[in-house]
């Protein structure tokens, strides 16, 4: 809701009269609030200064608090209008400074019925900030008949006021309902606009009854045009949550408001129209033509938020703003710096290549005069634009150098920096210009964060340039001159270039000594550790302990080591038994304007489920859960029962689970279990039930497989599935259920073990290195005919997904026009064993693969080849 | 109020004003006798429990009187200590029909004599006896002997016998009151 206070803060300068004043020195000048007669004037000016004050965030304590109330209360005995309205604002101001604030009560419950209308409105504001759950019932009427007062500043306030009670008496205030209703239909604009605003918070957990009343105000139409834009908020969240399709009614309503007259309406609606889900270019179409209108508004707000919406738009559907392309470039010369930088970014997005390189000088021009975050706006839109025009890597690389010398700020330095990153990884001829430029920029970098993440990108990459060793100072520099955090990132990526360039290592061997004399612990164990493993000069070893590192997820590795503590055994810690990091499947990425993810810890899914599944006494016997598939639906959608299934692979067993939902409100299910048929030697050892399943609230019933142990090669089966249950009818209305129930079932679809269940994909930071460490004593090797595939994309994807395993350097990307492929997959096999694949890959009339695997284990290695066959 | 307040400025001209509290437990009658004493023509409007305090102005013959009408119930009592320090005179009001908390209304009297900013003045005190048209009330001399009034030296006081839904006795009162303010200055 808009803010009262219109004032604008003039305290710039000398010119703040306040700017001397003390806490104690107001606080005893207030004591003039006793004396008889009151001087309105001189109290006034007190007032001011105390709520001066407060706003300060100076501390006044209870007692001081208190004591100056009271003092301000006798000023009720005037009725001077000026003072009065002062005293109310600073009631509000002191309210929850003492807790004598109730006093008033009276004097404001008069004043807000009485004939002053120049105090009702601020009364009532006043009111409801000394009013708590306690006190509200002896206000209720008259807040009651304030809302639907005639007068529409008392109206409007009783309405935001009332919306401000909900935050601790949401139920009280629902009792309002009628009154709130009963203003909706005021032809003030305020007060309409306040009251829907109220009536939709009080109903917005209904959606029955939040979608009702929109459908009433879609038919009947308002007045006011702040009450039509929320009616277009709610109406899209309806959409949304719907997942209605774009012919309901509620999009025809959203679609006609881009005719209203009121500009701040249509606006809205376009907004609402290109913030929707999945939106078709078509439905696209309107809302994009009335933002083009805004562009050439004589107000710059209308252009800047015409440019900034199809800014937003131009990322996912730069074909539709193509049709603006000649309003935005008018907007380039804007003297509003901001609109001329979102239609350049816009233009960038949309239009040609030859444009690009127009545009591009065009902005740099005036990049020192736009803020940090419309910098920020410029770098996405060159990533984005590399994207897409890959032949543009190089000359982007340039201004995107030119600008990270440039001065900025982290969000900016971050941006261009992962933006280097981002086109240095895609395309090989830029890597090597890419690294120069970020070696320059660590030379002289504040931020740690993206000092060591440069730091590790180095030693990853520079390996395996053509030049290593002209990294290697830059790194050391860093070493040399950084803080603690910035050393150990440097010590790391020393070693890595140590483990690969084998010309290197005498002279790392060299630099990390020096280091273990370093004064942070860190960066001293670190350099020790690397120097000791470089020193054995043995492969594999650099390989599992520097180039791979460690694959297990940390918070498992600290749980089985807790729990291996406990026990007391005397075997040594197995490392294998430790789940693995689950590597999380590529998020889309987020908005340019949307709200910043947060980036903190949390639980993966599979620890979720590790925990879940311990709680269950059946399964305690099972030992570590070892992978957790993604959910599969087994029935269609929009059936009675509704039940999808998750594999849960542990060392000798897998856990089905499934999740039922019961859609049938007239039912209740009890003794629910998903009865599984053996076969290929797989056995069901155990089921969990779940005891009852109500409508619409989801339950969990799990069945546990033992996996053949014969032959350990026999993996995968497919299982057949029926839902058995009792069923008991009841009444959707009142709950009551009959006693006595019939049994049921309903058949599933069928659930595949596959090859995939039994594989956890890891990541090799350097597949070659682990290639050699796992070495050729398991290797099989085939060679095979794909015949369902046509492109060597969709062979790369088919076959990571049959044999459930992470494709390591960068390899799951297949250059464009290329005819002949490798593809690096790694994972671990359950039981804990490597299993490593190269898959050469040709396209000639379809695709041949020769496959080859490696594997500490044979078994694995079988199962692994027989996956394709 | 806009007519009421240019009235007032006219009358200060020539009026002194007085601040007055009035206080007493609460259902006694405080804000029915101000409000009758305020308009005394008006026919009494639906009283509900004070909260907090309310100011109200008045004119007699001789004075201007603003009143803090207090509210009377327990939890709010201790308030009215905030508002003696600039009052020229109290009134006290008794349900003289309540017995059962006569001794209640005579703590809360003795504790308002024994404040430090009461003592220190001589500021008259008004008792009004209220709710005399009750059929079992005492009258006023059986009330001011419960209050202990004849131990009371230091102070002017009165009691009126008084029905604030008639307005009955209230006049007599504020007589009283105001000789007394008048003379004191
Ligand atoms: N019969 C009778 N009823 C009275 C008289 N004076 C007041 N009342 C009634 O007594 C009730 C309480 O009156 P109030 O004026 O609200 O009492 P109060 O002292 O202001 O009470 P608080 O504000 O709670 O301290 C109301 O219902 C009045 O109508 C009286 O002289 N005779
Ligand atoms: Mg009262």
């Amino acid at each position: 809701m808009p803010g009262m206070r219109k004032d604008k803060d003039e305290e710039a300068g000398s010119g703040n009269p306040f700017a001397y004043i003390e806490r104690t020195a107001v606080l005893q000048e207030a004591r003039i609030f006793q004396q008889t007669p009151i001087n309105p004037r001189k109290c006034c000016e007190i007032l001011t200064k105390i709520i001066y004050l407060i706003n300060q965030g100076e501390i006044i304590t209870t007692n001081e608090a208190t004591e100056t109330f009271f003092a301000m209360t006798k000023l009720f005995q005037s009725s001077d209008v000026i003072m009065r309205r002062m005293c109310y604002l600073t009631i509000k101001e002191m309210a929850k400074m003492t807790e004598n604030a109730f006093i008033v009560t009276q004097s404001l419950t008069k004043d807000m019925n009485g004939r002053e209308d120049i105090f009702r409105a601020a009364a009532v504001r006043a009111l409801c900030a000394i009013t708590d759950s306690s006190t509200l019932q002896g206000i209720e009427r008259y807040m009651k008949q304030a809302i639907v007062d005639k007068v529409h500043s008392v109206a409007s306030a009783a309405l935001v006021s009332a919306l401000h009670l909900t935050k601790h008496t949401n139920d009280f205030v629902k009792r309002w309902v009628n009154e709130v209703q009963e203003s909706c239909s005021s032809d003030n604009v305020m007060v309409q606009y306040h009251a829907l605003g109220l009536l939709y918070h009080l109903r917005k957990k209904d959606r029955l009854g939040t979608s009702k009343m929109v459908r009433k105000f879609m038919k009947s139409g308002l007045k006011s045009p702040f009450a039509y834009c929320m009616l277009i908020r709610i109406a899209s969240k309806l959409l949304e949550e719907e997942d209605a399709g774009h012919d309901s009614p509620l999009y025809d309503f959203i679609e006609s408001c881009l005719r209203n007259k009121h500009e701040l309406v249509i606006y809205e609606a376009a907004s609402a129209i290109v913030n929707m889900q999945n939106c078709t270019a078509r439905e696209l179409a309107p809302a994009v033509s009335v933002l083009q209108l805004f562009l050439s508004s004589p107000k710059p707000s209308f252009r800047y938020a015409g440019v900034r919406t199809l800014n937003k738009v131009a990322m996912k559907h730069p074909s539709a703003v193509t049709a603006c392309n000649l309003d935005l470039e008018n907007l380039i010369t804007d003297v509003n710096r901001s609109i001329a930088t979102l239609a350049i970014t816009t233009l960038l997005k949309t239009g040609s290549e030859s444009s690009v390189d127009r545009l591009m000088k065009q902005i740099t021009s005036f990049m020192s005069e736009i803020s940090d975050e419309f910098k920020v706006v410029v770098v996405k839109a060159i990533s984005a634009l590399c994207q897409k025009y890959p032949r543009k890597h190089a000359v982007m690389m340039n201004y995107l150098s030119s600008m990270l010398r440039d001065e900025g700020g982290f969000e900016y330095k971050k941006a261009i920096v992962e933006c280097i990153i981002a086109i240095l990884e895609e395309s090989p001829e830029s890597k090597e210009s890419g690294l120069s430029h970020l070696c320059e920029f660590i030379e002289d970098c504040e931020h740690t964060v993206l000092a060591t993440k440069i730091i590790h990108l180095l030693g990853r990459e520079g390996p395996k340039t053509p030049n290593p060793s002209k990294y290697i100072r830059f790194i050391y520099n860093r070493v040399i001159l950084e803080n603690e955090a910035v050393r150990a990132a440097a010590v790391s990526a020393l070693a890595r270039f140590g483990a690969q360039c084998d010309d290197l290592l005498p002279s790392i061997l060299s630099l990390l000594s020096r280091s273990m004399m370093d004064e942070d612990d860190e960066v001293r164990d670190r350099a020790t550790f690397y120097y000791h493993t470089l020193s054995q000069k043995d492969k594999p070893l650099t390989s599992a302990y520097i180039l791979n590192g460690l694959m297990v997820s940390v918070p498992a590795l600290e749980r089985c080591l807790q729990q291996y503590l406990k026990e007391a055994s005397d075997e040594p810690f197995n490392m294998k038994s430790v789940p693995l990091v689950s590597i999380p499947t590529n998020e889309p990425k987020p908005d340019e304007f949307s709200s910043k993810s947060e980036e903190k810890p949390v639980a993966s899914r599979q620890e979720i489920f590790a925990e879940q599944l311990s709680r269950v006494p059946e399964f305690a016997v099972l030992g570590q859960l070892f992978k957790s598939s993604d959910p599969v639906e087994l029935t269609e959608s929009e059936t009675e029962y509704v039940v999808r299934c998750t594999k849960h692979t542990f060392p000798q067993h897998i856990v089905l689970q499934f999740d039922c939902t019961n859609t049938l409100n007239d039912q209740i299910l009890e003794g629910v279990t998903v009865q599984v048929e053996p076969s290929d030697g797989f056995e069901v050892i155990a089921y969990v039930p779940c005891p009852s399943l109500v409508f619409n609230q989801p339950g969990v019933t799990y069945a546990c497989i033992a996996i053949p142990d014969e032959d350990p090669t026999d993996v995968t089966t497919t299982l057949s599935c029926i839902l058995k249950f009792l069923v008991k009818d009841c009444d959707p209305n009142t709950g009551e259920t009959d006693d006595d129930g019939y049994n049921d079932e309903y058949v599933l679809e069928d659930v595949d073990i596959t090859v995939a269940d039994h594989v956890q994909k890891v990541l090799k930071a350097n597949f070659g290195a682990a290639w050699e460490e796992v070495g050729d004593e398991n290797q099989l090797e085939d060679t095979y005919a794909l015949s369902t595939v046509n492109t060597l994309q969709d062979a790369v994807k088919d076959i990571s997904k049959y044999l459930g395993m992470q494709a390591c350097e960068r390899s799951d990307k297949v250059p464009e026009g290329k005819s002949a492929h490798t593809l690096f997959l790694a994972g671990v096999f359950r039981g804990g064993h490597d299993v490593l694949a190269r898959a050469k890959l040709v396209l000639k009339d379809g695709v041949t693969m020769q496959l080859t695997v490696r594997s500490t284990d044979i078994d694995a290695a079988q199962v692994i080849t027989s996956a394709v066959g | 109020m806009g007519f009421m307040d240019r009235l007032f400025g006219w009358l200060k001209a020539k009026k002194k004003e007085a601040n007055i509290l009035c206080v007493g437990l609460d259902n006694s009658g405080k804000t029915t006798i101000i409000n009758k004493l305020k308009a005394p023509d008006a026919t009494q409007q639906d009283v509900v429990p004070t909260v907090g305090f309310n100011v109200e102005k008045f004119v007699t013959s001789s004075l201007v009187f603003t009143v803090i009408d207090m509210s009377g119930q327990g939890r709010y009592r201790n308030l009215w200590a905030h508002y003696y320090k600039e009052t020229h005179g109290i009134i006290f009001v008794i349900d003289s029909a309540d017995k059962i908390r006569m001794l209640v209304a005579k703590d809360e009297l003795d504790q308002l004599l024994d404040n430090q900013n009461v003592k220190a003045k001589r500021i008259p005190i008004l008792f009004y006896a209220n709710k005399m048209d009750l059929r079992d009330s005492l009258s006023a001399v059986q009330c001011s002997q419960i209050l202990g009034l004849d131990n009371l030296k230091e102070k002017p006081w009165n009691i009126s016998a008084s029905n604030a839904m008639t307005g009955e006795g209230l006049n007599e009162g504020i007589q009283w009151l105001s000789d007394q303010l008048q003379s004191v200055r």
